[in-house]
């Protein structure tokens, strides 16, 4: 299977003057393509910052992360927004949808950035909110949303940018159960259907037992790691 | 879409929105009727320095000066004054011939530029005849009728038929005195002019001072100011002799006024564009505070800063073009009103206007072209501000800005 994520013994040192906080210590890690990861360890083992070395928001103090062959601690600031844009979906923890524009504009607006085709880009729209089960709220704007249909939208917007791999921080921590089980079960879908590769954190262990592989971390290291199992 | 989420941004804070048209609104509103004050001050003292002073065009002997007690002359004035008189272009013009000297009677004396004036030229080339206020304008038959300023009549406590003397120098040196009698009293706008200037026949100053079609000084008053130069030339192709200088050059004092307005205004304009742009860095600065986290967002999307960039300044830019027209029109309407019906200025400064060549009254105006002079400052100076705020929203860092 193909690597798409290769992080050499990446770490992110804070302070490194006065009291210096490993925040990730030492990791190595490979993805695959159709992985559905879980990243899991208590609040402040470093979950979040090691998803953001490996999605370009952050660069780590050492250590390289390559994505489908790319270097990217290499890139410029500009090229990596670029490389973001057409390689990377994100969810966050707090939906974090612009406020300003309805449903279906936050998804059509990564494709207008991409430069999509207007034909192009309605299609997707549409296809896409009908997979997360938005069919009927294209044209709402995210506060008249409930918390789960929010993150299903944005959801589809990560997806919107065909990119290489999804990640999502906390995806179902501000949710019901009810709703987190529906995003599980639309991201367990598009992972199975559409071999989309998830990576995602939590501590809920009712997401972790949706995932097919979880990697634990403790003080910023990987203290265990299932490995890919297979779909069942 | 850029041009949508700016759009949409606005109307999430409407008043702050609104604030920032207002602004716009307001500035060009203030800068319009600042420039309008100062360019309709210069105007008026402009069209009284022309129509009540120098005239458009002087005409002198090249080594004229009023510093010597022998005034250099023209010959043949008469006939230079008609061949003028009907030139294309000339809408009046008269000769004066003048002695310098003193005017004394019992109470006083004074130093005194006398001028001998033809009564009906003056009358159409500096309104003399408009400016007396007691009294006439040389209609007696009786010889050696005066004209002098309010003021000096006053500080020498004349009246109407009171006798003075002036004394001045003829032509041949010798020391000659008069007796005039007081016919009228004038008073300009310029008081300082007025103390210091009498009127004569200028029959009676030439038989005095020994001249016989002899004068000192030719002004031309022009249909308009653009003729200005061309009469100029034309003057100075029939008598290359002479020296023959338009307004500029025969008070350079009135020129300087008028650059020195515009420039006075060019300071308040200023300030007062710097105030607008405080106003709006502030503002967006807060907008962009407010937003911080949405725009991480975008950056962690993959928005690049140029399509951020343009972002926040499409929303300023917006805001600027929807907030210019209200402040031009009311702007254009207020200077409007104002310049017909005027501000008068009695109540707060009195009668002081005078002593610096204005009258009481200013009539604010601006010609069109200045309107948009200053709506282009004040849009540049939005636009400028803008990019404060915008760079400021580059500097944000993706995973710093979302987790705030
Ligand atoms: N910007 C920062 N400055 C200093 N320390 C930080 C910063 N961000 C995270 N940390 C520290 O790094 C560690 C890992 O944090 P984080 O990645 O947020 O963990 P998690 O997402 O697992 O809760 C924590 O000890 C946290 O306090
Ligand atoms: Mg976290």
């Amino acid at each position: 299977m193909d690597t798409i994520i290769d992080a050499h013994n990446i770490s992110k040192v804070y302070n490194p003057d006065t009291i210096p906080v490993y925040a990730v210590n030492n990791v190595h890690l490979h993805v695959h393509a159709g992985e559905f990861t879980a990243l899991v360890g208590p609040s402040g083992s470093g979950k979040t910052t090691l998803l953001n070395l490996l999605g370009g928001l952050d660069r780590p103090t050492s250590g390289n992360v390559v994505i489908n062959g790319v270097d990217i601690t290499q890139l410029s600031p500009s090229q990596l927004i670029d490389f973001r844009l057409h390689n990377i979906g994100f969810v966050f923890q707090s939906f974090n949808l612009i406020p300003v524009l309805t449903a279906r504009e936050n998804v059509e607006f990564i494709m207008l950035l991409q430069n999509v085709s207007k034909k192009e880009r309605d299609q997707r729209v549409t296809a896409l909110l009908a997979e997360v089960g938005l069919a009927d709220k294209m044209n709402v704007r995210p506060a008249q949303l409930s918390g789960g249909q929010q993150q299903r939208v944005a959801v589809a917007r990560a997806l919107a940018s065909k990119p290489k791999f999804i990640l999502a921080d906390e995806p179902t921590a501000n949710l019901d159960s009810v709703a987190a089980t529906k995003l599980l079960d639309i991201m367990a879908k598009l992972n199975q259907e559409e071999n989309m590769t998830f990576i995602f954190s939590t501590h809920d262990q009712r997401v972790i037992d949706r995932a097919r592989r979880v990697i634990t971390l403790v003080d910023g290291a990987i203290t265990s790691d299932t490995g890919q199992t297979p779909t069942d | 879409m850029i041009t949508k989420i700016a759009w949409r941004n606005i109307w999430r804070n409407p008043t702050r929105s609104l604030v920032i048209m207002i602004s716009v609104a307001i500035g060009l509103l203030a800068g319009a009727f600042i420039a309008a004050i100062y360019w309709g001050m210069g105007q008026e003292r402009f069209r009284i320095a022309i129509e009540n002073e120098i005239a458009h065009i002087q005409i002198h002997q090249p080594d004229f000066t009023k510093d010597f007690t022998q005034i250099p002359s023209m010959p043949q004035a008469m006939e230079m004054l008609t061949t003028i008189k009907q030139l294309d272009g000339v809408k009046a013009a008269t000769m004066r011939t003048i002695a310098m000297g003193m005017l004394a009677n019992a109470t006083g004396s004074a130093g005194m530029q006398i001028n001998g004036i033809v009564s009906e030229d003056e009358a159409a080339v500096s309104q003399l005849k408009s400016k007396v206020i007691d009294g006439e304008y040389f209609v007696s038959k009786k010889a050696n009728g005066l004209l002098l300023g309010a003021k000096l009549a006053k500080k020498l406590k004349l009246k109407l038929r009171s006798k003075v003397v002036l004394t001045f120098q003829d032509k041949e040196d010798n020391l000659v005195s008069a007796a005039f009698w007081v016919e009228g009293i004038y008073q300009s706008y310029n008081t300082a002019l007025d103390e210091r200037n009498v009127y004569i026949h200028i029959s009676d100053l030439e038989t005095l001072l020994g001249l016989s079609d002899e004068t000192h000084e030719l002004a031309v008053l022009l249909q308009n100011d653009e003729l200005t130069i061309p009469v100029k030339n034309t003057i100075s192709q029939l008598y290359p002799n002479l020296k023959v200088q338009d307004w500029q050059e025969v008070s350079p004092d009135t020129a300087l006024v008028l650059s020195t307005m515009g420039q006075a205004s060019m300071v308040f304009v200023i300030i007062i564009l710097l105030a607008l742009a405080f106003g709006i860095i502030n503002t967006m600065l807060m907008a962009i505070l407010e937003r911080t986290r949405e725009l991480g967002v975008l950056m962690a999307l993959g928005m690049n800063r140029m399509k951020l960039f343009s972002m926040i300044l499409t929303e300023t830019v917006i805001l600027v073009l929807f907030g210019s027209p209200f402040g031009l029109l009311i702007a254009y309407g207020i200077i409007k009103y104002l310049s017909v019906n005027g501000i008068d200025l009695t109540a707060v400064a009195g009668n002081t206007m005078g002593d610096f060549g204005f009258g009481n009254v200013i009539y604010p105006d601006l010609p069109i072209d200045q309107y948009f002079q200053i709506l282009i400052l004040v849009v540049i100076t939005a636009i400028i501000s803008a990019i404060f705020p915008a760079i400021r929203a580059l500097r944000l860092k993706p995973v710093e800005a979302i987790h705030r």
